[in-house]
C-alpha cells in the first residue's frame, strides 16, 4: 500500500474487505467447502439459465411466425420459461428464423456481439440452417453458421411449433451438459438437429 | 431543440418485419422519416427463372407468408393467363373458399400484431387461438400450416376432404360470433380509441396516385377492389359486398377507419364462405380425386417466346400482379422474366411520410394499422 | 350478389380510349391495340408499344386525358439475344380506378353494372423498347404517378436500365455497397450451382467473425 504511508494504522473498507476475502477464500479451498459450494452454485445456475432462456424478438421471415404462434395460448411456450425479450443486451437465445442476407449479415452478427455469455443460437428453418429454397441466390448466405456457432438446429419450412419447443427441450439438455462455457468453446460439439434420433 | 435521427432498426418488435425506419425527431414530434428495405432479398424474380411454372408456386407462397394462399393464387392466375388455360368451375370455387380462409387468418394475424403495439396483449392471444382454427381448416385442404403449394396450373391439388364443410361452417359461424366480441372489446375501450382516432390521415387522392390500393384507400372511402372492378374466379356468383369506410375527416382515413375496414372484411369473409360452400357444383361431400377433371384441367407446360401473362389479384394487403414474359430456359419450360408487384413495397414509402407531424409514440399505431409485410416487399 | 364489371364495359372502355389515341398519335411508331386476358373473364386491356422519345408524351395524355392514375408496376428486362431495336424492354402496368375526390363522411357506393365512360376500371400496358446496348436509358415518369417512384428505383437497383430525370435514385433492395454496375437480373448474371456442382458454404463474400470469442462477459 504505497500511497496509505501516513495513516497505516487504519484499514480503508476496500483493504479489508479483500483481506476478510482472501482469508476466507483460504480456509474454504483447505476444506473443500470451495469445491462443493461452486458446483452446488453451478448446478443452480444453470437450472435457473435453462429453465429460463430469454429469447431475442428477432422475426425475419415466415419461421418468425411460427416462433409467435408458440407463444401463443395453442402451443404455449411461455410455460417452459421462454419470454422474449427486445433487447440483445437482455437476451439468452438468438433463435434465427429467416434467410439472412448480405445486407443483414452485419446486424445478425452485431446483435450476437451484444449478447451476453452463455448465449446460446438456434438456426430455425431451412432458411437459417442451409439457406433454404433461395441456397442459389445472389444475395443469400448460405446458413446463419457461415457467420455465428449454432448450437441448436430445427429443419422444416417452417417447422410446427411443437418442433421448435422440441428444440428448446434439445437446447436444455445441452445446457446441462455443457453448462456455461463461452460460445466459442463449443465448436467441437456434434450439432444437434431436433428429429434425428 | 435539437433534431435528430432516430434508427427504429432492422431488430424491432413494432416494425412487423425487417426494415429499418429512420425517424427525424424534433423533441417528441417527428419531422421527416426514411424508410430502407431489402433485408430479406432473397432474389425471387432470378430463381423463377430456372424453375418450371408448378415449381415457382411454392417460391410465391413464401412472398407474404402471412398471407400464402392469395399469393400463390395470384401468381397462378398469371400462369393460366400465360398458358391460355380454362379453369374448371368446382375449382374456381375451392380457391375462393380457401383465399377468403386465409384472408381471415391474415387479417387475425394482423389484428394479433396490432394489438400489442397499442397496448393490448391480450388481443394477441385471442386472435391468434381464432387464427388457429382457421389454419386447421387450411391444413386440411394443403398439408401445411403455413405454406400449402395449394393451387395447381389449371385448378387445385386436391379436393375438399369428406366432412370438410361441414368443420368449415361451424368454424365460420363461431367465429362470426367472436367477432362481435372483438369489437366488443376495441371499440369501448377509451385506450383504443384515443390510440387509434385522429391519427395517421391518409387522403384517397394522394393514397391512389401513390399506388396503395386494398384496404387502406377501401378505409378512405375509395370503393376498389380488384374483385369486381378486374374479375376472376367466381366472386360474382357469391353473396358479398366490399367492405367500405367513410372517412372521417377531410385530411383523410386515420387508423381507426382502416380497422374498421378489417372488421368489416373479415365479416364478408365469413358471409363468401358461407355462401360458396353451399353452392360448389359437385356437392360438398364429394371428394375427386387428384387430377380429376372436376378439379384439374390439363395445362400446357411450355410457354412460346412473346407469350405474356398479367394478374390483378386482391391479396389481404392490396392488388398483388404477376406479370410473366414466357419463352424462357428449357424451350419455354422456364418464364424468361417473372415480376412481381408487391403492394406493400409501394405503400411502406407512403407511410412513412404520412407519420410526419405526429409523435414518436404513433409510430407504432400508424405503421401496423397499414398491415406491413416484409416478405412481399424485398421479394 | 357479388358485382362485377361486365366484358362489354371494358370492351367499350377499352375501344374508345384506343380510339382517342390512335387520333392523338397514330403517326408515330406509339401503337395501341385493345387485346384480352386468356384466362378468367377474359376482360380487355390497352397495350400501348410506344418508343422511348415519345413516352413522356404518352405518359401525361393517359393520366391527365385517360384518367389512369394509379401506376402499379414498372418492369424491366434484358434481351441480349434480342433484336437489335430490342435489347432491353420496360413494361408499364397502369390502372384506372374511377374513384376519386373523396369527401369526408361519405363513401362512394357504386354499382358496377352502372359504370360508363371514364368511370370503368381499366388497365394499361406499355411496352418501351430500348435498342441494344451497355447503356438503356428511359424517360422517368417520377413526376407523373408518385408510385412510379419506387418501382423506378427497383427497375434500376435488379436490371439497370436508367430512368432520365429521376431524382434520388439509389439502391433499393440490393445492398447499398453492392459494386457499381452489379445489376443481377441481367442474363450475363447465373445463379450460383446453375450446373449443379458440389455446395458448400457459402458466405457471398461476407467475412467478418464475431469479435468476442472466447471473452467471457
Amino acid at each position: 500500500m504505497a500511497g496509505q504511508d501516513e495513516n497505516y494504522a487504519a484499514f480503508n473498507s476496500r483493504a479489508l474487505v479483500e483481506m476478510v476475502g482472501d482469508v476466507t477464500d483460504e480456509a474454504l479451498k483447505a476444506t473443500k467447502i470451495k469445491q462443493f459450494l461452486s458446483v452446488l452454485a453451478g448446478r443452480y445456475f444453470n437450472w435457473a439459465g435453462r429453465k429460463s432462456l430469454f429469447t431475442l424478438h428477432l422475426g425475419i421471415k415466415c419461421c418468425a411466425i411460427e416462433m409467435a404462434a408458440a407463444a401463443t395460448p395453442r402451443f404455449d411456450g411461455d410455460r417452459f420459461g421462454v419470454l422474449f425479450r427486445s433487447s440483445p443486451r437482455q437476451s439468452d437465445v438468438l433463435l434465427v428464423n429467416g434467410p439472412i442476407t448480405k445486407k443483414f449479415a452485419d446486424k445478425v452478427v452485431r446483435l450476437w456481439e451484444q449478447m451476453p455469455e452463455p448465449k446460446y443460437c438456434i438456426a430455425m428453418g431451412e432458411c437459417a440452417i442451409s439457406g433454404g429454397p433461395y441456397f442459389q441466390s445472389y444475395n443469400v448466405l448460405e446458413g446463419v453458421d457461415t457467420v455465428i456457432p449454432v448450437d441448436v438446429y430445427i429443419p422444416g419450412c417452417p417447422p410446427r411449433p411443437e418442433a421448435l419447443i422440441d428444440g428448446f427441450g434439445l437446447l436444455r439438455e445441452k445446457i446441462i451438459r455443457i453448462g456455461a462455457a463461452p460460445s466459442s468453446g463449443r465448436k467441437g460439439e456434434k450439432p444437434i438437429i431436433v428429429g434425428e434420433d | 431543440m435539437a433534431q435528430m435521427w432516430i434508427t427504429m432498426g432492422p431488430q424491432h418488435p413494432m416494425t412487423h418485419g425487417l426494415w429499418t425506419l429512420r425517424v427525424k425527431v424534433d423533441g417528441e414530434t417527428v419531422v421527416d422519416t426514411e424508410a430502407e428495405l431489402g433485408y430479406i432479398h432473397r432474389g425471387v424474380e432470378k430463381i423463377a427463372e430456372s424453375r418450371d411454372f408448378t415449381q415457382i408456386t411454392p417460391y410465391c407462397d413464401r412472398l407474404c407468408y402471412v398471407s400464402a394462399m392469395t399469393w400463390a393464387n395470384s401468381y397462378i392466375y398469371a400462369a393460366e393467363d400465360l398458358l391460355e388455360v380454362e379453369v374448371p368451375e368446382r375449382a374456381e370455387y375451392i380457391r375462393l373458399i380457401s383465399a377468403e380462409c386465409q384472408r381471415l387468418a391474415s387479417h387475425l394475424m394482423w389484428l394479433g400484431a396490432y394489438g400489442p403495439d397499442i397496448g393490448s396483449l391480450t388481443l394477441m392471444t385471442w386472435c391468434m387461438r381464432d387464427r388457429e382454427m382457421f389454419l386447421d381448416l387450411l391444413q386440411e385442404l394443403g398439408g401445411s400450416r403455413m405454406h400449402y403449394n395449394y393451387p395447381r396450373i389449371g385448378g387445385v391439388k386436391r379436393d375438399i376432404p369428406v366432412g370438410f364443410a361441414d368443420r368449415l361452417v361451424a368454424k365460420v359461424k363461431l367465429f362470426e360470433k367472436r367477432i362481435e366480441e372483438y369489437e366488443m372489446m376495441l371499440d369501448e375501450s377509451t385506450i383504443w380509441l384515443v390510440r387509434l382516432q385522429g391519427v395517421g390521415y391518409a387522403n384517397a387522392e394522394d393514397m391512389v396516385n401513390a399506388g396503395v390500393s386494398g384496404p387502406n384507400i377501401r378505409a378512405a372511402g375509395v370503393n376498389y377492389d380488384a374483385r369486381w372492378a378486374h374479375p376472376y374466379s367466381v366472386y360474382d356468383q357469391v353473396d358479398w359486398e366490399p367492405a367500405v369506410e367513410k372517412p372521417t375527416s377531410v385530411k383523410g382515413a386515420d387508423c381507426y377507419d382502416r380497422y374498421r375496414v378489417r372488421m368489416e372484411e373479415m365479416r364478408q369473409s365469413c358471409r363468401m364462405i358461407l355462401d360458396a360452400i353451399e353452392k360448389i357444383p359437385g356437392g360438398k361431400n364429394t371428394n375427386y380425386s387428384n387430377g380429376d377433371e372436376m378439379i384439374l384441367a390439363k395445362a400446357p407446360t411450355r410457354a412460346p417466346e412473346g407469350a405474356t401473362g398479367f394478374s390483378n389479384y386482391e391479396c389481404t394487403r392490396g392488388a398483388s400482379k404477376f406479370y410473366i414474359q414466357g419463352g424462357g430456359d428449357g424451350r419455354g419450360k422456364n418464364p424468361y422474366r417473372l415480376s412481381i408487384r408487391s403492394p406493400m413495397f409501394i405503400t411502406i414509402p407512403y407511410v412513412a411520410k404520412t407519420m410526419i407531424g405526429y409523435k414518436v409514440a404513433d409510430i407504432p399505431a400508424i405503421m401496423g394499422s397499414f398491415d406491413p409485410c416484409i416478405g412481399e416487399t424485398d421479394r | 350478389m357479388g358485382m362485377r364489371v361486365s366484358n362489354e364495359q371494358s370492351d367499350s372502355a377499352a375501344e374508345s380510349c384506343v380510339a382517342i389515341l390512335s387520333k392523338r398519335f397514330g403517326g408515330s411508331d406509339v401503337v395501341s391495340t385493345v387485346e384480352h386476358h386468356s384466362n378468367a373473364f377474359k376482360m380487355a386491356f390497352v397495350r400501348i408499344h410506344c418508343p422511348p422519345q415519345h413516352w413522356p408524351a404518352v405518359a401525361k395524355s393517359l393520366r391527365f386525358d385517360h384518367g389512369a392514375n394509379y401506376c402499379s408496376m414498372v418492369t424491366g428486362t434484358h434481351f441480349p439475344e434480342g433484336s437489335d431495336d430490342r435489347g432491353w424492354e420496360v413494361v408499364y402496368h397502369l390502372m384506372r380506378q374511377p374513384v376519386v375526390d373523396q369527401k369526408p363522411f361519405t363513401n362512394t357506393v357504386l354499382v358496377a353494372s352502372e359504370l360508363t365512360g371514364s368511370d370503368i376500371p381499366l388497365e394499361f400496358e406499355i411496352l418501351v423498347a430500348l435498342p441494344q446496348g451497355d447503356e438503356p436509358s428511359v424517360p422517368s415518369v417520377q413526376s407523373v404517378w408518385v408510385g412510379a417512384d419506387w418501382n423506378e428505383k427497383e427497375t434500376w437497383d435488379l436490371v439497370g436500365i436508367r430512368f432520365e430525370g429521376h431524382e434520388n435514385m439509389h439502391r433499393v433492395l440490393n445492398p447499398h455497397d453492392s459494386p457499381e454496375g452489379f445489376h443481377p437480373l441481367q442474363k450475363q448474371h447465373k445463379l450460383r450451382y446453375h450446373d449443379y456442382n458440389e455446395m458448400y458454404d457459402d458466405a457471398q463474400g461476407f467475412g467478418r467473425k464475431p469479435t468476442d470469442e472466447g471473452r467471457v462477459k
